[in-house]
């Protein structure tokens, strides 16, 4: 579904060449949950915004139902990213003037039972009104995980999304994704080994570069 | 639903371009109330052409006579009157007055060609030293019937002897009349004053820059109410000149104020722009909510500036200006003019700072939580 080939990001730093992805190759397969492991630096959430195309690779290609993210346009690469993937990022980013349900409606206004079903299985029932300042940090993360859910993604890209998180809410939250995710794969990038004991495949990242399972 | 729900932020913005704008309307208001007041208290002298020789008192009727000969509109009544000097009270000091003198029938023709609706009290007696006014010179004057206003020890409002106001006209325009035995008996040398009407008083203007032409080179002197209007604008150039630069360099700072602030209040929104962009909106749809609430912000801190301003000027008509007569259009229209560049500038400074904001704008700096 997404394919990544020979994919390299290179930042400048004062001049010299740093690759935060090094001619990395792989591919996500529908409804897998794909684990990405390393430490922090390790590149693996360039590797992730590359993938989900919020950046464009310095060298490689990336093709997402064979056709290629760089072909895209700002608008369609936007499009894209709000209809067919979902973001779980590591804080919990929600907007602080709207309620936990016009969060979620800001991405799918048309959604509203949807979203409401959803924030009540994730047990959030009786919080839809709330705004995030009068949520705990794990809720907040569950609202984010609601709206990654909200439009059914092909994939979600949750990005370390149990960090800002206590272990056992971090837990709740991976179980909460993978439970919800209905067909859609499930790509998380993560420094704890933990957080993937429900993944179906794990790759591990160093330096830039994948190093096997 | 950011701007209702960020009230603390939002007014602050909306109330500093209000302020801006009821300023600057209140400001220009105030001041083209001098000359609209000059030509308020004139107002008088669009019902005729006055003519008065400059030189020799007797020229009056050979003046007439070459005024209504083959005039372009015609000529429906010649008043021969006498006349003096009073004083009234304007915002910008002490202007001259007329004190105009005419028979007991010329009279009713005056007042019926200004549009008077009557007298209270009553018409001067011949050969008393008596005389009615307006409504508007009794309230700037501060007169009421049975005042005297012109007085022997009175420089400014000199009369032989004293003369006592006997009636109020009702009428909005400036006027002081007197009866011309009066003026006759008393004035030491005697000169008429000729007061030409047009038939048509919608033609008066017309007959009047005729007579001007018709009267070059006469030793006479011609009073028109176009000469008023013209005079009262020439005289304030200068003023507007400066007035121009005050309201540009308010403008620009307020502009720059307006900037700066828009600047904060958008760079505190980094993170929602960072996070709706990385979730699926474009910089366009970001920009395009941006600018309404800007618009909503400027347009609405205009509107209510205007309100404001209206306000203002309301108490000061109220307070001051009806109470001396003096004339005030709280609805100028060249004042919103002047307010006008306020809510421009501050859109294109606002739509500048924005779009240099998104021009290179990462939503992954956001999102990695490296610009927060």
């Amino acid at each position: 579904m997404i394919q990544a080939t020979n994919v390299s990001l290179v930042y400048n730093d004062h001049e010299k060449k740093v690759f935060a992805c090094n001619d990395v190759t792989l591919e996500v397969k529908p409804g897998e949950f794909l684990g990405i492991l390393g430490p922090s630096g390790s590149g693996k959430s360039s590797l992730l915004y590359l993938l989900s195309g919020l950046k464009n690779p310095s060298s490689g290609t990336i093709h997402h139902h064979g056709k290629d993210l760089q072909s895209l346009n700002d608008q369609q690469r936007a499009e894209l990213r709000k209809k067919h993937f979902g973001f779980v990022f590591q804080q919990p980013f929600l907007l602080g003037y709207l309620t936990a349900l016009e969060n979620i409606l800001a991405i799918s206004p048309a959604s509203k039972q949807r979203a409401e079903d959803l924030l009540a299985e994730l047990g959030l029932r009786d919080k839809l009104h709330r705004l995030p300042h009068e949520l705990s940090g794990g809720e907040r993360q569950r609202v984010c995980v609601a709206r990654a859910l909200i439009n059914q993604p092909e994939v979600i890209f949750a990005d370390e999304p149990t960090a800002a998180l206590d272990h056992t809410n971090g837990e709740q939250v991976v179980q909460l994704l993978n439970q919800h995710r209905g067909q859609g794969s499930l790509v998380m990038v993560t420094h704890d080994p933990t957080m993937l004991a429900s993944s179906d495949r794990v790759e591990r990242m160093t330096e830039g570069t994948l190093v096997g399972r | 639903m950011f701007l209702r729900r960020n009230a603390g932020k939002t007014v602050p913005l909306v109330l500093v371009i209000t302020l801006a704008v009821m300023l600057i309307q209140s400001i220009i208001a105030l001041i083209n109330s001098i000359p609209l007041s000059i030509r308020t208290i004139y107002r008088y002298t669009d019902a005729f052409l006055g003519v008065s020789p400059r030189l020799d008192p007797t020229m009056t009727p050979t003046f007439v006579k070459t005024l209504t000969t083959n005039p372009p509109v015609e000529i429906e009544k010649v008043i021969l009157c006498r006349a003096s000097g009073a004083q009234v009270k304007s915002i910008v000091g002490k202007w001259p007055f007329a004190v105009m003198a005419m028979e007991r029938a010329d009279l009713d023709y005056y007042l019926q060609r200004q549009g008077a609706k009557g007298i209270t009290g009553r018409f001067p007696k011949d050969g008393a030293p008596e005389m009615i006014i307006s409504e508007s010179v009794a309230r700037n004057l501060n007169l009421k019937l049975g005042d005297t206003f012109l007085k022997p020890d009175d420089s400014e409002n000199f009369s032989r002897m004293p003369v006592k106001v006997v009636g109020i006209i009702k009428a909005d325009r400036w006027m002081m009349l007197s009866n011309k035995q009066y003026f006759a008996d008393t004035q030491p040398i005697p000169i008429d004053f000729a007061l030409i009407f047009t038939k048509d008083i919608s033609k008066q203007g017309e007959y009047d820059r005729w007579a001007e032409r018709k009267m070059k080179g006469e030793f006479a002197q011609l009073f028109a109410f176009h000469q008023i209007e013209k005079q009262s604008s020439e005289m304030f150039a200068v003023l507007y000149k400066i007035i121009n630069l005050v309201i540009g360099v308010l403008v620009i700072v307020i502009t720059t104020m307006m900037g700066m602030l828009m600047n904060i209040y958008q760079s505190q929104r980094l993170v929602e722009f960072g996070l709706l962009q990385a979730i699926g909106f474009t910089k366009q749809q970001l920009l395009k909510r941006v600018l309404i609430e800007s618009l909503i912000v400027i347009v609405g801190g205009w509107f209510v500036g205007l309100a404001a301003a209206r306000g203002v000027l309301l108490i000061a008509q109220a307070a001051l200006m009806t109470p001396n007569a003096f004339a005030l259009d709280v609805a100028d229209p060249m004042a919103l003019m002047y307010t006008v560049p306020v809510p421009i500038a501050i859109l294109i400074v606002a739509i500048g700072t924005i779009w240099l904001r998104f021009r290179n704008f990462d939503p992954v700096a956001v999102v990695e939580r490296r610009l927060v």
